[in-house]
């Protein structure tokens, strides 16, 4: 601890310690809860003496620990012994944020943290009564991730919250009520105020807490610092914020009560609505750019959501400002997990990119990645809104931007593994007796049964869209969205204008490869007969026969070589894929959009499918997002690779992100950054939308895969997300290192 | 157009000229650095690269092979080097990736082909295709043609050239050439001959040849530790560095004249086992960080720019 001391702490000293406060708590967190397949959220552990482990499922598909408060049972609404329903939720989350513990350092300059995920307390998840036997038995033929209970991921306008604030809030919540008095609203209208007391409450108890600290601080300057958190919680228990400082903490806690309610909480275009906050400070000369930094750097260390920097106004003007470059400073500062994306495009200031590259090269965190705003919003404006409102969407998720408080997306929520559904093609073409099988009969299988899932999708986001308002409504995105209070409708029943659901594709390159090598191997080579592969695969390439045949089809041209068959079929893949998610909405017109990409789910998706003819073994994951699989070419060209993933993309504003690892070796000076940097602009340029990237040592990263505990510090972009290296699961762990030894 | 034998295309090459670069290796050369990393260029004919540690000993080579050069004793692959005569059959039946051929022949069509697809990102970053080896002043015609075609299709072109070729070779590629890029190795004739194989006077005629023209020049070296990190050696070679330096400034030449120190490394062993060549430099170790900074502040003390590469 900080002890009395007469000289004050700089900035940097101050995150130093900070950083190492958050270390402990990751380690503790680490100890009781096991590997964490996810954002690192900036979750602590609640205290030992409260707390409770619970199985949950993650995201990854592994099941994983979560921890709860024992001191705190939810009052349930219905004979599951679930919490249903706007007004239940609302009463149950307040209840929660009234006994929530208070957490205030010293050290840092805002207050709060959150230790509980509310979604752990709810079982079921999902609403028995509203039962949908007549989809599951093809969403589990196709292993669809349908979307039928999705949260969140789609993104608030935070400029609601700061110009209102909490009061605020709740007064427009009174207004409204007495103007939607329909049953539908008026529950929604209950809940959401639950969740504005509850939050009063958290916030007036945490200033009472930093009061109570700051009598028995011995250190003047956290003393000081004490009084101000106290001051500034005062004020937003009711106000909206005044200043900088004020706006951060401010949009600290709405983080925090999103990231509890519901794993919530995207940051979105943080350089903009900070802004005048920023600017109004400077004037007065009240800021210091370090002081900003600092602040940005605490609300990090608490929330590692999703945030653009730069990037195009409506109008095509770039934005990037100096608040832009302060927060990437921030990330810079910290080496945390922190999700910071960097706009690149024709109009954006090309420093902004540089100085990404510099801090990607310089930390080796995997940070910031990179967003292709100019592809993205051109993509959007073709679903048919005009190109005003495309710019306007900001990026906010792993993989995904949506329209700040105006559209609905289940973002990253809903996936089609193609593999599986190449699986059921190759299985009903080898069972249909009349059959000659080839390639093009497996081709017109697959085709079908992918209109079929598409189809499924969208009979499952329907029933979603009807029914989710009444098992778990978007308390907290509701609050900062432009609709849902006005109308007394939650986000997900028609509350906002737009509803833009995402549909993504996932295992390109496994089944890309797989068509490939049937093709090249059986077809034209005849070096195996299609009643022969379907007995390796069934067998899962038993025996010393099946282990040559295995690599045999294996060894092919692979997607992302160039120019090879199984590239065609990737684009083929592809576009017959955007074609049919495209070519009609959902059943009750809902207007889909498709992309590339498997998060981290690629391994639990991978579990649900056999062996495939790429020769891959049964169970293994599938291949990760839009890109190749690693080792797809000797050389693992950055180039080829960049290339490959521009051309198989779906160009509707969602995204096919690129993952890229490079190697720490060619960073040796100021040409390398701007060769990475034109390596960027240029995937960008032709077509593609999003880059993740690590520069990470081999070396490093293999003795970290032995033993992870040597390394806790070591953060690697996984996937959308970055995270510890040392908090993943081996299977994780595994993809993460294999990608990086692919050039081998 | 010509063909030729190409040994490897490496695209997002970005040390071997400006910017993003596909270079190309071509097979063939007339040295035998004792250290070389590229040995599998040196041959100017095809060769069966083996690999025993990927072996899964099915055998499927044997029964391709025309001249028994695999044998399957007990379980185990043994590859006879001297009845090889490279035809191919066993790279297309092996599984394993533990075969493979060194060497293609390509036609400069080809080759360009491969160069293109990278036009984008050479446009972004001042880059282009760069020609090394082997030697492409040993095949000039390949080079050439490459080259030009670069040319007509809007690519900036670079030679990394060993310089041991004739003078003739390489000035018909002068016109085709942005970048020339050549080593320099050591400075004494018979030290040079015993570490390289060759005296090195053809060499240094040529690297006055080109700074006789107004292309940019890199003249690189790279660092073999008791070889050439030894200060008279070094001095040497930065003494020559200036000398056509003033050679050039002498003709009123603006052309750049720059110099790049590369640490010896040994990534290149495998290769010389797979090719069943001796790995020769097995006694040395790379330069140290110190030995790199002493020597350029060398270099850069003498008035040359230069570099770590
Ligand atoms: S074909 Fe390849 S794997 Fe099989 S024995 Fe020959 S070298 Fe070994």
């Amino acid at each position: 601890m900080v002890s009395a001391s007469p000289r004050a702490l700089s900035y940097q000293e101050r995150i130093d310690l900070l950083r190492a406060t958050k270390k402990r708590h990751t380690e503790e967190k680490w100890r009781v809860l096991g590997s964490i397949d996810m954002d690192d959220n900036g979750i602590i552990l609640p205290p030992l003496e409260t707390l409770r482990c619970v199985e949950v499922m993650g995201g990854s598909g592994v099941p994983m620990k979560d921890a709860l408060f024992s001191t705190f049972t939810p009052k349930s609404n219905h004979p599951s012994g679930g919490i249903f329903g706007a007004r239940a939720c609302g009463e149950n989350y307040r209840a929660l944020l009234e006994m929530h513990p208070t957490y205030v350092d010293p050290v840092s300059s805002l207050a709060g943290c959150y230790m509980v995920n509310f979604l752990s307390y709810r079982t079921p998840q999902w609403n028995p009564d509203f039962d949908y036997p007549h989809l599951r038995p093809e969403q589990q033929l196709y292993g669809l991730h349908h979307g039928i209970g999705a949260v969140q991921h789609f993104c608030q306008d935070m400029t609601i919250g700061l110009s209102l604030g909490w009061e605020g809030l709740r007064r427009k919540i009174l207004t409204f009520r007495s103007v939607n008095t329909d049953d539908e609203a008026q529950e929604l209208y209950d809940g959401l105020e639950h969740f504005v007391l509850g939050m009063q409450n958290w916030i007036g108890r945490t200033a009472a807490a930093a009061r109570e600290m700051a009598a028995s601080e011995a250190n003047p300057q956290l003393r000081e610092n004490l009084l101000q958190i106290a001051a500034i919680n005062d004020h937003l228990v009711h106000e909206p914020p005044r200043t900088f400082r004020e706006a951060c903490q401010w949009m600290l806690w709405y983080q925090l009560s999103g990231k509890m309610y519901n794993m919530g909480g995207s940051l979105g275009r943080i350089d903009q609505f900070l802004y005048p906050y920023y600017q109004r400070d400077k004037q007065l000369g009240t800021l210091e750019d370090e002081e900003a930094v600092f602040h940005i750097a605490c609300h990090f260390l608490m929330d590692t959501s999703y945030t653009q920097l730069g990037g195009p106004d409506s109008l095509h003007e770039d934005t990037t400002n100096p608040l832009s470059y302060l927060v990437l400073e921030a990330a810079h500062r910290l080496k945390i997990p922190v999700n910071v994306g960097v706009c690149v495009g024709e109009h954006i200031d090309p420093q902004l990119l540089r100085r990404g590259v510099e801090i990607m090269f310089q930390d080796k965190t995997g940070i910031p990645k990179f967003l292709g705003v100019d592809r993205t919003s051109e993509g959007f404006a073709r679903n048919g809104y005009p190109m005003t409102l495309a710019r306007e969407r900001a990026y906010s998720g792993c993989h995904w931007s949506a329209l700040p408080g105006r559209e609905y997306t289940v973002n990253d929520c809903v996936k089609i593994n193609f593999a599986r559904v190449f699986e059921v093609a190759f299985q009903e073409m080898m069972d249909d007796a009349h059959a000659q099988p080839s390639v093009s009969d497996l081709w017109n299988r697959f085709e079908k049964h992918l209109r079929r899932a598409a189809a499924v999708i969208g009979e499952s986001l329907d029933f979603q869209i009807d029914h989710m308002y009444r098992v778990y409504p978007e308390l907290h995105m509701d609050l900062l969205c432009h609709g849902p209070i006005e109308r007394g409708r939650d986000a997900s029943h028609g509350g906002v204008e737009y509803v833009n659901l995402c549909v993504d594709g996932s295992g390109l390159a496994t089944t890309a490869d797989s068509f490939a090598a049937l093709e090249q191997r059986v077809e034209k080579e005849e070096r195996f007969t299609w009643q022969q592969i379907a007995a390796f695969l069934k067998s899962d390439w038993e025996g010393p026969e099946g282990e040559r045949a295995r690599l045999l089809m294996h060894r092919i041209p692979r997607y992302g070589s160039g120019r090879s068959c199984a590239d065609a079929y990737a684009s083929r893949i592809a576009s017959t894929f955007t074609t049919i998610i495209k070519e009609k909405p959902t059943p009750r017109g809902f207007n889909m959009i498709p992309g590339l990409f498997s998060w981290a789910a690629n391994l639990a998706m991978g579990a649900d499918v056999g062996a495939t003819p790429n020769g891959r073994h049964a169970k293994e994951r599938i291949s990760h997002g839009p890109n190749p699989d690693p080792g797809f070419r000797k050389d693992a060209a950055p180039t080829a690779l960049a290339l490959a993933v521009a051309a198989v993309q779906p160009g509707y504003g969602n995204t096919a992100p690129m993952q890229i690892e490079l190697d720490p070796g060619l960073s040796k000076g100021e040409e390398d950054i701007g060769n990475v940097a034109a390596l960027i602009r240029t995937h960008f340029d032709l077509g593609g939308t999003q880059i993740n990237m690590n520069i990470l040592d081999k070396k490093t990263i293999l003795e970290a895969h032995k033993d992870p505990s040597k390394y806790p510090d070591l953060v690697v972009r996984v996937t959308g997300f970055s995270a510890y290296f040392a908090s993943l699961s081996p299977g994780i762990r595994q993809m993460v290192v294999d990608r990086i030894l692919a050039g081998e | 157009m010509s063909k030729d034998l190409v040994f490897h295309i490496q695209r997002f090459s970005i040390h071997d000229g400006p910017g993003i670069r596909t270079t190309v290796f071509l097979k063939g050369c007339a040295m035998q650095c004792f250290w070389c990393h590229n040995p599998e260029g040196r041959h100017p004919y095809r060769e069966l690269q083996y690999y025993a540690s990927r072996c899964i000993a099915c055998g499927e080579c044997v029964r391709v092979c025309p001249s028994n050069a695999h044998e399957l004793v007990q379980g185990v692959h043994t590859f006879l080097r001297d009845r090889c005569t490279t035809h191919g059959a066993c790279v297309d039946v092996c599984c394993s990736g533990a075969l493979e051929m060194n060497g293609r022949e390509m036609s400069a069509e080809e080759v360009l082909d491969e160069i293109l697809q990278d036009k984008p990102f050479y446009d972004n970053s001042g880059g282009g295709v760069t020609l090394s080896g082997g030697e492409p002043g040993l095949s000039a015609k390949f080079s050439k043609d490459i080259l030009s075609r670069c040319k007509e299709e809007g690519v900036a072109t670079a030679i990394e050239t060993c310089g041991y070729c004739s003078a003739e070779a390489l000035k018909t590629l002068i016109p085709v050439t942005d970048l020339f890029m050549m080593d320099l190795k050591l400075m004494t004739p018979e030290r040079h001959a015993e570490a390289t194989g060759n005296s090195n006077e053809r060499i240094l005629e040529n690297a006055r040849m080109l700074a006789g023209t107004d292309r940019p020049l890199i003249f690189r070296t790279p660092i073999v530790p008791s070889v050439n990190d030894l200060t008279e050696e070094f001095t040497g070679i930065v003494g020559f560095i200036h000398e056509l330096m003033a050679l050039r400034h002498a003709q009123g030449s603006t052309a750049s004249i720059t110099y790049e120190l590369l640490a010896f490394h040994k990534l290149g062993s495998d290769k010389y086992l797979s090719l069943g060549m001796e790995y020769t430099a097995s006694h040395i170790e790379p330069p140290t960080k110190e030995v790199m900074q002493n020597l350029l502040a060398i270099a850069r003390d003498a008035g040359v720019a230069a570099r770590i590469r």
